[in-house]
């Protein structure tokens, strides 16, 4: 444990927010990149629509899956980069690696913020798929501002319950001002 | 690094990230078209300070951005860029703020308008990058002959990485040091009290 001085913690707030936007521009230029673009996310994109494709159906849908699409007689989708989760994935990544922790706890972190990440952006696909085939109207808005906005901000929530969990006997990183002596 | 802007259980936190979300999605619906109009006379200023002739014009209309140039052929389609796109994650940044344990607090508000300010100033520079970008890509022999293969993967890229990780990172970006800040000056309040009870305090950091 260490007392710091203000200046010390808003430096080190700032160094985190430095390290954050420049790991976020490092894991862009990856997945940006062709080769992992067409090996890596539009496979894992075609995943997520054959799962939510297999979900609907069991929902009793009635759709069809080819590649990154989802179809059905009256109503498809695409699904394409920024509405595959990857883009909450970089984000939570990138906030949990610039954040000061032990490499086996990012990894346990980053494990657990994918998979929910994940979990919550095929909740999102099936019922915007629902959304767009039963009340269209509402497609848009709930595609552009309530999904996206949900799922950031739950993979902003992650990050905030990571930062601030420490394994029972550890103390929290930060703690409130206290006594000494 | 993690302040008392933010809630120390994350059951708290969901509470008052959902009810930021609702004040935020209340806000964005009623004051879209008037933002929108302003975000377009920022873009349509930088763009015609940074063009020669200076003929690129901005209109907000119904959602949309339509590109007007005074070179545009009189028949020709106009394009028309999604606004909501470009700034739904003001609803983001709303939310963030309502995480603080007293979000109406004059001094709080006062940040948050100044995060908002921000955030309006990334969005027009989204909006021209998205701008440049149509012109770059999008008007065929046109951006050939106007755009060559940097400007264009700089103009392209640089509204691409707004689509997948800009538009969600800024938020988050802006708010961030506003909750070091809070949590600072949470820290020198409780010192001065601490020092009128003339008892030794300490603030301890787990690194």
């Amino acid at each position: 444990m260490i007392a710091m001085p203000t200046e010390g913690r808003d430096r080190r707030s700032l160094s985190f927010l430095a390290r954050f936007v420049g790991l976020l521009i490092v894991f862009y230029f990856l997945v940006a990149w062709r080769p992992i673009n067409d090996a890596v996310i539009v496979p894992f994109t075609a995943a997520i629509a054959s799962v939510s494709g297999a979900i609907l159906n069991v929902l009793g849908e009635r759709v069809t899956v080819a590649g990154t699409e989802i179809r059905a007689p009256t109503f498809a989708v695409n699904i394409e980069n920024g509405c595959n989760g990857i883009e909450t994935v970089l984000l939570f990544g990138a906030a949990v690696l610039a954040f000061p922790a032990s490499a086996p706890r990012r990894a346990l972190g980053f494990a657990v913020g994918f998979l929910s990440i994940q979990t919550l952006n095929l909740l999102r696909v099936v019922s915007l798929f629902w959304v767009g085939e039963h009340h269209p109207a509402f497609f848009s808005s709930s595609h552009t501002v309530v999904w996206q906005s949900v799922v950031v901000l739950f993979g902003v929530l992650l990050f905030l319950a990571w930062a601030l969990w420490r394994p029972a006997g550890r103390p929290s990183p930060v703690r409130s001002t206290r006594r000494k002596g | 690094m993690i302040g008392t802007a933010v809630p120390r259980t994350p059951g708290r936190a969901a509470v008052r990230l959902a009810i930021g979300f609702l004040i935020g999605v209340a806000f964005w619906i009623a004051l879209s078209p008037p933002y929108e109009r302003t975000l377009a006379a920022g873009a349509e200023t930088l763009l015609r300070w940074t063009e020669w002739p200076a003929v690129t014009r901005l209109e907000a209309r119904r959602g949309e951005i339509l590109v007007e140039r005074a070179d545009f052929p009189p028949a020709a389609p106009r394009p028309g860029l999604p606004a909501a796109d470009i700034h739904f994650n003001f609803v983001i940044l709303v939310a963030l703020f309502a995480l603080a344990s007293k979000p109406w607090r004059g001094e709080w508000l006062g940040r948050f308008a100044l995060a908002a300010g921000l955030l309006w100033f990334v969005h027009v520079v989204a909006l021209v990058f998205q701008v440049r970008s149509v012109y770059a890509t999008a008007l065929g022999p046109w951006s050939a002959a106007h755009y060559g293969s940097i400007s264009r993967n700089f103009w392209a890229g640089g509204f691409h990485f707004y689509q997948i990780a800009g538009r969600f990172a800024a938020p988050l970006a802006i708010w961030w040091p506003f909750a070091g800040i809070e949590r600072s000056e949470r820290a020198q309040e409780g010192g001065r009290r601490r020092q009128r009870r003339k008892t030794e305090t300490s603030l301890r950091v787990v690194p």
